[in-house]
């Protein structure tokens, strides 16, 4: 049912969108990034493809969802060896894709696999590497990628000047688009001397115990910072949100100090929120929080400072002291 | 004895950031630096692993001269050789020029059988530079790994990815980069140690010592580049109340329950 | 208030104290004092940056130090928590035994790992029937060939289970009084050694208080200290050199009262105004500096006294101890009152420090025995 194609003949120039597959499982930021890279493939009329390196093609559990996608193309390369994430075999297989179809772009979502493979991929092919990009665009023929920098209330965009762009994309800051035309599907054939050996070998896989955090869609967020004082006021808000149908989450200070795992961060290197209800306490709101949660529908900060970006973005503002208010209110609730 | 290196670095204390406005890199020639947090683990992982196999621990930091005292509390905290990669061509380096110098700097220390970094840093957060590092040197990396032992003179280490945790065979050298929380207990350092690096001063390498190539080092060397940047203008668009909690927490209610987020 | 000149090492003593205060300590005291706990992270911390070898000579692994930085360390080390100083400065009185009066194969074998903290210490002189009067004690030791046999009881030892090493006081003449009782080294793991039930306490929460039995326990015999006869010269001369760390825990104690206090005074608003306006208010905060300085300079005079290799610290260690603890006492109670309310709830700390600022007062001889001690020295100085 694929097309195979010998990997010398890939087509070339392409946008290339990593796709994660983890036992069999597709990770849905992988359709997230599809939607602003589809629209930076047309500005430049280039073709995206979505490209996937899987273990056998028998095992997949949301085909369906692929065919679903709006890629121009899926490309699979598929080896038994490929079932378990080796970083090194996965760099060495995506080196010889790129050095083959020499694609314009790479892009990748900031998954912790993602996260582990681009840098390997970028230092072998010595390029340029931008990380949790969350907007993307063309000008003048070449694609601008943006991320708050460190340090300042300011936005900043990147171009790489090094060839194929490469980036990895900020988790949950794009919806996933469905498109009407099922993406043609492809089968990479490798050339039959290539090495499929791997420095590591996967022992052992514990599931994990966790849930996994439902941030990212939550439709309710109370979210702490460090105006909250100390982590055993962070942890009420464990409670509100059990109240209040909502997800906890946090700013990268408050992950930091380890009132709460990082799971929880909200913003550039952590999760972006789009609720209809963001309930921001103690939160003074860098752009390094803000970006990640713009997008609410309706936004209350509760803080001390009249003058603080939170304070100024939200649809309410209550001037206050984060801990008393968010104690008293518990109280209330409760009764 | 087999050697360990850890790469520290040096970020902002939080509060002390100051930038270039030109390139919008971070100027940490004239900021008070700390040792990035998430590299503790790191260097306890390297203390624990030199008391289990006995081996040697050498620590690397780039950056200005400030960051001295940072390899200085790494001594203090066990590891036996401080080396500093300081040039003032290295400044306004990205991932992937840091990552070159780094790997430079690397194999001038060979052999090796482990390199150790913290997940990222503070201030950059790319958590690019210890795969790009391992890229560079063309040996095997793991990314968030929480335990790290040997088996028959090989290295076993449990990493957690996002459904779960793997656990790893892999023949050393390797790169590892830490989990900020693998660790419950990060020891402090020793008073004698800390006596003892009073009078100590780091190696320190410039580009000329590692015979590195002037093109690929700072922000001429670094592929990616800031073309722009946007100030974000915040406009106040909503209501500001000020009064005692109770009146704030009243109204606050008020708007839960418009919003059915709790009954009436 | 007196910036005191330290030397570089001291200097850097007080940093590295400070930093496992703050982040080992300070975050948790709370709720160890709340729930009666024993942690063992702040004492692995002060193990692993080499505090316990403070006193040690340093051919025996420690530092080589004196009475002096003892003292720093202490201080410091209580601001954050006193119970957890507890904990840490039981081993000092575990240490001086040895240093003062064990022998060369003694010292070779219990200091480098007391110096390491792999092995904390416990002090046993206090039974149900002998606390002032510590002649009283009725445990006894009977030697049988290479063997001492140990029998009976001591009640509220400090680090009793958690400590590796004890030393013991026990009676090994009953018919020569003071002068027939000894000194031993008891391991933990020693037959017929064991430990009751851990106390409950009005303050020092933090640390573990508990009884000791002793049925027939059996130690070799070189786990004497010094010789028969000399017991209670070995538990009187370790506390003499051990009463400035209590000053210095009171020192620390009182510092960090004053200190949360003071915050408040100048931050609460009543009748439009900082209450630390008021004089009622401004003088206590007064007063308090006022005990506080001549406290510290009197405990930093007195632990150079003791490093200067004086012999006669017996007179000046109960006055470091009496005045400190007192004013410890006197400024932890003062806190409360000008943080009212505040002071009297839970969530703030200054009620802990009035609790454990209480102990001091009691332990390692009340300060009314202080006064006897005091009394008895003074007319032999004037004699």
């Amino acid at each position: 049912m694929l097309e195979r194609v010998k990997i010398e003949n890939l087509s070339k120039g392409n946008i290339l969108a990593f796709g994660e597959f983890y036992k069999n499982e597709l990770n849905n930021s992988s359709l997230e990034i599809l939607s602003p890279l589809k629209e930076v493939a047309q500005a430049l009329n280039k073709k995206l493809i979505l490209l996937f390196l899987i273990g056998s093609l028998e095992d997949i559990k949301n085909l369906e969802e692929i065919k679903r996608s709006i890629a121009d193309e899926v490309w699979f390369v598929i080896n038994n060896e490929l079932k378990d994430f080796k970083d090194d075999l996965y760099t060495e297989v995506l080196i010889q894709i790129v050095k083959s179809s020499q694609p314009y772009g790479l892009f990748f979502p900031a998954t912790k696999i993602g996260m582990s493979l681009t840098p390997r991929v970028a230092g072998a092919l010595k390029v340029g590497l931008c990380a949790h990009v969350n907007y993307l665009e063309v000008k003048d023929n070449q694609i601008v990628m943006s991320r708050p920098t460190y340090g300042e209330n300011i936005i900043a965009k990147l171009v790489s000047k090094s060839s194929p762009v490469m980036a990895t994309i900020s988790l949950g800051a794009f919806n996933i688009k469905y498109g009407e035309k099922e993406p043609l599907m492809k089968e990479i054939i490798f050339p039959e001397n290539f090495s499929w050996s791997s420095k590591l070998k996967i022992r052992n896989f514990i599931p994990s115990k966790k849930k996994p955090t439902k941030l990212s869609t939550a439709k309710v967020v109370v979210s702490g910072g460090r105006g909250l004082k100390n982590k055993e006021t962070f942890q009420k808000l464990f409670e509100l949100a059990e109240i209040l149908g909502a997800e906890v989450g946090a700013t990268r200070p408050v992950c930091y100090e380890g009132w709460v795992e990082e799971e929880k961060m909200i913003g550039v290197s952590g999760v972006t929120v789009k609720p209809k209800v963001y309930i921001g306490f103690g939160i003074s709101g860098a752009l390094q929080h803000t970006v990640g949660m713009e997008n609410s529908e309706f936004i209350i900060a509760v803080n001390t400072d009249k003058e603080a970006p939170l304070v100024k973005m939200a649809n309410l503002a209550l001037i206050g002291d984060a801990k008393k208010i968010l104690e008293l209110l518990l109280k209330k609730l409760k009764n | 004895m087999e050697k360990i290196i850890v790469c520290i670095k040096g970020v902002p204390e939080p509060g002390s950031v100051k930038v270039d406005p030109k390139t919008h890199t971070l100027k940490r020639e004239s900021m008070e630096l700390i040792l990035n947090p998430n590299d503790r683990s790191a260097l306890e992982m390297a203390v624990r692993l030199k008391n289990e196999y006995n081996m040697e621990i050498v620590a690397i930091s780039m950056g200005p001269p400030n960051v001295i005292p940072l390899l200085k509390h790494a001594y203090a905290l066990g590891i036996d050789q401080m080396v500093l990669l300081s040039d003032r061509a290295f400044a306004g380096s990205d991932t992937l020029a840091t990552s070159y110098v780094l790997a430079e700097a690397i194999k001038k220390l060979s052999p090796f059988s482990l390199i150790l970094m913290g997940l990222k840093s503070i201030d950059g957060e790319t958590a690019q530079v210890p795969s790009e590092t391992a890229s560079l040197l063309g040996i095997p990396s793991l990314t968030n790994v929480k335990s790290l032992f040997m088996e028959d003179n090989k290295w076993i280490a449990i990493r957690e990815i996002k459904y779960g945790e793997e656990e790893v065979e892999v023949e050393g050298p390797l790169v590892c980069s830490v989990l900020p929380t693998a660790f419950d207990y990060i020891r402090p350092p020793s008073l004698k140690r800390l006596l003892e690096v009073k009078n100590k001063e780091p190696m320190v390498w410039q580009a000329s010592d590692l015979n590195l190539d002037s093109q690929r080092l700072g922000l001429n060397g670094s592929p990616t580049q800031v073309v722009e940047v946007i100030e974000k203008k915040i406009e106040t668009k909503g209501v500001i109340l000020e009064g005692e909690p109770e009146e704030l927490v009243e109204k606050l209610i008020e708007v839960l329950k418009e919003k059915r987020l709790i009954k009436n | 208030m007196i910036k005191y000149s330290f030397s570089e090492e001291q200097k850097i003593l007080i940093d590295l104290v400070t930093q496992i205060g703050e982040e080992y300590i300070k975050p948790y005291a709370l709720k160890w004092d709340e729930e009666e706990i024993f942690d063992e992270k702040p004492i692995k911390a002060l193990a692993d940056a080499d505090l316990f070898g403070i006193i040690i000579p340093k051919e025996y692994g420690g530092l080589g130090w004196g009475n002096f930085e003892m003292c720093l360390a202490v201080e410091k080390l209580s601001y954050y928590c006193a119970g957890v100083t507890t904990t840490y400065a039981a081993s000092f009185l575990g240490s001086y035994p040895f240093i003062l009066f064990g022998n060369e194969e003694q010292m070779k074998k219990y200091l480098p790992e007391i110096a390491k903290g792999k092995n904390l210490c416990a002090f046993a002189l206090t039974e149900p029937q002998a606390g002032s009067d510590a002649f009283a004690i009725k445990t006894t030791a009977e030697k049988d060939g290479n063997f001492y046999i140990l029998n009976g009881m001591k009640q509220w030892i400090t680090n009793g289970g958690i400590a590796d090493i004890y030393i013991v006081i026990a009676v090994t003449d009953p018919s020569k009084g003071a002068r027939g009782a000894s000194a031993f080294i008891v391991e933990k793991n020693d037959p017929g050694f064991s430990v009751g039930k851990k106390e409950k306490k009005l303050g020092l929460r933090a640390s573990v208080t508990t009884e000791l039995f002793f049925n027939d326990c059996k130690i070799p015999k070189n786990r004497l200290l010094a010789r028969e006869g000399m017991g209670f010269i070995v538990a009187l001369r370790t506390l003499d050199f051990g009463r400035c760390g209590v000053g210095a825990q009171a020192l620390g104690i009182a510092q960090a009262a004053m200190e949360v206090s003071l915050k408040h005074a100048t931050s609460r608003i009543q009748f439009g105004q900082p209450i630390y306006n008021f004089q009622a208010v401004s003088h206590t905060f007064a007063e308090m500096a006022i005990k506080i300085e001549a406290a510290r300079a009197l405990v930093y005079n007195a632990a150079k006294y003791v490093d200067s290799g004086a012999k006669d610290i017996t007179g000046i260690s109960s006055i470091v101890k009496c005045f400190t603890s007192d004013i410890a006492m006197w400024v932890t109670e003062r806190a409360i009152q000008m943080m009212g309310g505040f002071g009297y709830m839970r969530d703030y700390p200054v009620q802990k420090y009035f609790r454990d600022a209480k102990c001091l007062q009691i332990y390692e001889g009340t300060n009314e025995i202080q006064r006897n001690v005091i009394a008895r020295e003074l007319v032999k100085h004037y004699r």
